[in-house]
């Protein structure tokens, strides 16, 4: 038998797991039939392709979908980033239309596997803004994420970078842990509350979803958790000038070599401009108290009109969002001190979901008011 | 509540000292009764204290307070994690003077409101816990002394490392004579501080009551980027406002020396020229009856590391050359490194051999237990405000040898006043903003 023919004997398709859990861009975006085939190449090894359907509806240039793949090899035991260094095709990466896709994975090192059958493909699907490069109004005073005192001020002109729309959800965190969590590394006790999250873990340590709070934000995470999810998803934290950003916009809107859209308020104090959050009765995001329909948090998305210029929700309020920013103080120059926390939160007061309003808090502190969202971009 | 001026503030609060004398010196508490307790000062030290006491069984946060509201959340979720009752949020603390049910007021504020908060505590029958320096001037910290004493009040201050056990074994050494005769003690607080950023005044943020804030003190125009850390009218400086911790250790290792009788002190921005008050670098010579202490502060010297997380809590010690947070005493027959923080210490002897040496542990949860112990048997706790005086007044000196050309400063501890500068005696109490005053009789 020809190498060849061989080879071609290993071809076939896995039917694999969908990936994704329920409808909207609240979780991971609509991801389904993955089928994962290996295939022989001329020159190197095998490669493997991996195709799927994505059926997110109004994806775009300016709200990408960012996809990410995990795979094992090992039946599942053990999971690792496909790295995107090995990947080609229209799949990976920040995704602009719906529809099939595909993902080749092959480049330097062993991609091929003697048997198909150990592999499985995980591929997820998160909803991001584009934010364009470009300075912007920046009027807070950040943390720098390193020494104020070597850095000095922090720069406002932005590389291009793009920011989840949505705070990271009980249920993409739920799925984390199932693949990560084990015996209880990123999961606390009081994630099993179901009023401020909803997690709860089972005796086989498995991880479920309390009915209904899937689409909430996860919180009781620390800060540690927080880089730890994204870092899995192939993300990272935002710094306080691009968590600041992505609320007021740049000063164009389309980004500074364009400069085709100046944006209409630099300076403005809320995401969807001046009005106080509660302005004339109407309830533009989650703080204190329960007059804005939620005694604790929201459903991400749930204030969906009063989105940033660049239509990233919940900036304001619900949530209180960390940053990977750390804070020098008088008293903690040295040490491994407090990080930022930007954009109020469901126990807040509506000035404190402002633009500019931060927090400092430990890294370990695991608390109901707190979550996180991620970004993509370059290092900082 | 209605709102009250500052001038009705004056006449219910600190001006009717006599009224207060006849108050009830606090409740009288059930046997399983929660102590009820009011936090003013949300900052990050407010928050954690706030925090550790709605952890305890035998208490509750009644209030938490701050004239800023953006402050309330955090402090607010870190309280209601921990007990069931929801604490009020209120922006002025006479809410809590007023309440006759509140037994205890934490102090957590910028120094110029250690002085009115705790004194108007005591006057209203409550005992205080009250961070560290004690005072925000000389005349202050005794105004604080005197209206503890007067009104029976237990006035802990946060200079929690008094109650570690590893620094109680120190002074055991010390006394036990295998140092020999302590003569010279060097008190290091050396590290590296941000420089402002800067930035033009700006509006108030909306939400937070500026006015109040000030309070006693001058209202400075806003701005964001200046520390209150670093100016006169709020503050003893962040040299006084850290090294206060081990200069009161080294003053416990040396029996509680009372009193300098003289100030020598070199001062200086070097480095930090960013607008602010306080110097950035702090030479001071304190002369003690018998013995010399010594204080070596900068704030631009990155080398020089906090001990940190992780050595505080375990069998290690910091690298002493470069631990910013040391204690150096010097004997006649020996010398000891000494560590804050639960750095430890470790004993040389004449020929420079290490002999002993111990490991130490931050004492916060000691010190709160404390505080707690004496609010139910009304013995001074062991940050007694009168020690807390007696160990932020040399920096006081040193700071009022800083604003008068750095000279040496002659003091008399009868009368808590300077012989030799009559300049230096206008820095002894602040200028007080019309309608915030403490009283002559507290």
């Amino acid at each position: 038998m020809t190498r060849e023919r061989s080879l071609h004997r290993l071809l076939f398709c896995v039917g694999l797991v969908a990936t994704c859990c329920g409808s909207g861009y609240a979780r991971w975006l609509e991801i389904r039939d993955v089928k994962v085939r290996q295939e022989p190449t001329e020159l190197g090894g095998p490669k493997i392709v991996i195709e799927y359907d994505l059926e997110a509806g109004d994806l775009s240039a300016a709200k990408p979908a960012y996809v990410f793949l995990r795979y094992s090899k090992d039946f599942g035991e053990t999971w690792q980033l496909l790295a995107p260094d090995y990947l080609q095709g229209n799949g990976f990466g920040m995704v602009e239309r719906p529809g099939h896709k595909e993902v080749v994975w092959w480049g330097l090192g062993q991609t091929g596997v003697v048997d198909l059958g150990q592999v499985e493909v995980q591929v997820r699907g998160v909803a991001m803004a584009r934010i364009p490069a470009g300075d912007f109004a920046m009027k807070s005073l950040p943390g720098a994420g390193r020494d104020e005192s070597k850095k000095g001020r922090p720069s406002s002109d932005l590389p291009l970078y793009y920011m989840a729309r949505y705070e990271t959800t009980i249920g993409m965190y739920t799925d984390y842990l199932n693949e990560v969590g084990g015996e209880g590394a990123g999961w606390n006790r009081r994630m099993s509350r179901t009023d401020r999250c909803g997690i709860v873990q089972n005796s086989d340590h498995t991880y479920g979803v309390a009915e209904g709070r899937e689409d909430y934000p996860v919180t009781y995470v620390s800060w540690y958790d927080a880089m730890a999810f994204l870092r899995w998803c192939g993300l990272r934290l935002p710094t306080e000038p691009e968590w600041e950003k992505a609320l007021r916009g740049g000063f164009y809107l389309d980004g500074d070599k364009a400069k085709g859209q100046a944006n209409p308020m630099p300076e403005r104090i809320f995401p969807w401009g001046d009005e106080a959050p509660d302005a004339n009765g109407v309830y533009r995001c989650n703080f204190d108290g329960d007059g804005d329909g939620f005694e604790y948090t929201a459903p991400v998305g749930s204030f969906g009109a009063f989105a940033s210029p660049y239509g990233v929700e919940d900036l304001a309020g619900n949530v209180a969002e960390w940053t990977l920013d750390w804070y020098t103080t008088s008293y903690h120059v040295g040490l491994d001190g407090f990080r930022l926390v930007r954009g109020g939160s469901w126990m807040a007061v509506p000035e404190a979901c402002d633009a500019v309003t931060g927090a400092t808090q430990f890294p370990l502190k695991e608390s109901s008011i707190m979550g996180f969202r991620g970004v993509k971009g370059p290092q900082p | 509540m209605s709102p009250l001026n500052r001038r009705d503030f004056m006449k219910t609060s600190m001006g009717a000292a006599a009224a207060f004398a006849a108050f009830p010196q606090g409740r009288s508490l059930g046997a399983n009764e929660k102590v009820v307790i009011g936090v003013m000062g949300l900052g990050g030290r407010g928050t954690y204290l706030a925090q550790k006491f709605a952890e305890r069984p035998e208490t509750e946060i009644a209030y938490l307070c701050d004239p800023n509201t953006r402050r309330f959340a955090r402090a607010r979720n870190a309280v209601e994690e921990e007990q069931d009752r929801r604490p009020a949020m209120v922006q002025d603390f006479r809410r809590i003077i007023d309440d006759k049910n509140v037994d205890v007021l934490i102090n957590a504020t910028p120094d110029h409101w250690h002085g009115m908060g705790t004194i108007a505590a005591c006057q209203a029958g409550k005992d205080v816990y009250v961070e560290k320096p004690l005072s925000h001037n000389i005349w202050e910290g005794r105004k604080m002394v005197e209206a503890a004493r007067k009104y029976k009040r237990v006035v802990q201050v946060g200079m929690q490392s008094r109650s570690a056990p590893y620094v109680h074994k120190a002074k055991e050494y010390i006394k036990s004579g295998k140092l020999g005769d302590v003569y010279l003690v060097r008190v290091y607080n050396m590290m590296q501080h941000p420089k402002q950023a800067d930035t033009p005044d700006g509006p108030v943020p909306t939400g937070f009551d500026y006015d109040l804030w000030c309070g006693p003190a001058a209202k400075l125009p806003y701005n964001p980027s200046r520390r209150w850390l670093n100016q006169w009218e709020y503050s003893c400086g962040p040299i006084a406002g850290d090294a206060v911790h081990q200069f009161d250790l080294a003053r416990f290792l040396t029996d509680d020396i009372p009193y300098p009788n003289a100030v020598s002190q070199t001062g200086a921005i070097y480095s930090l020229r960013d607008g602010r008050d306080a110097p950035d670098t702090q030479m001071a010579t304190f002369e003690y009856d018998g013995l010399t202490m010594m204080m070596e502060a900068t704030l631009w010297t990155p080398y020089m590391k906090k001990i940190t997380a992780g050595i505080r809590d375990s069998d290690q010690f910091p690298n002493w050359p470069f631990c910013s947070t040391k204690v150096e005493v010097l004997g006649t027959q020996g010398f000891m490194y000494f560590g804050r923080h639960g750095g430890g210490w470790e004993a040389y002897d004449g020929d420079g051999e290490l002999v002993h040496s111990e490991y130490g542990r931050q004492a916060d949860k000691e010190h709160q237990d404390n505080f707690m112990e004496c609010v139910r048997t009304r013995k001074k706790p062991t940050s007694d405000v009168e020690i807390g005086h007696l160990s932020v007044l040399p920096f006081h000196i040193a700071n009022i040898s800083y604003r008068v050309g750095n000279q040496k400063l002659e003091f008399d501890a009868a009368t808590e006043s300077f012989t030799n500068c009559e300049d230096a005696n206008k820095y002894l109490k602040r200028a007080y903003r019309t309608g915030w005053a403490i009283p002559e009789n507290v």
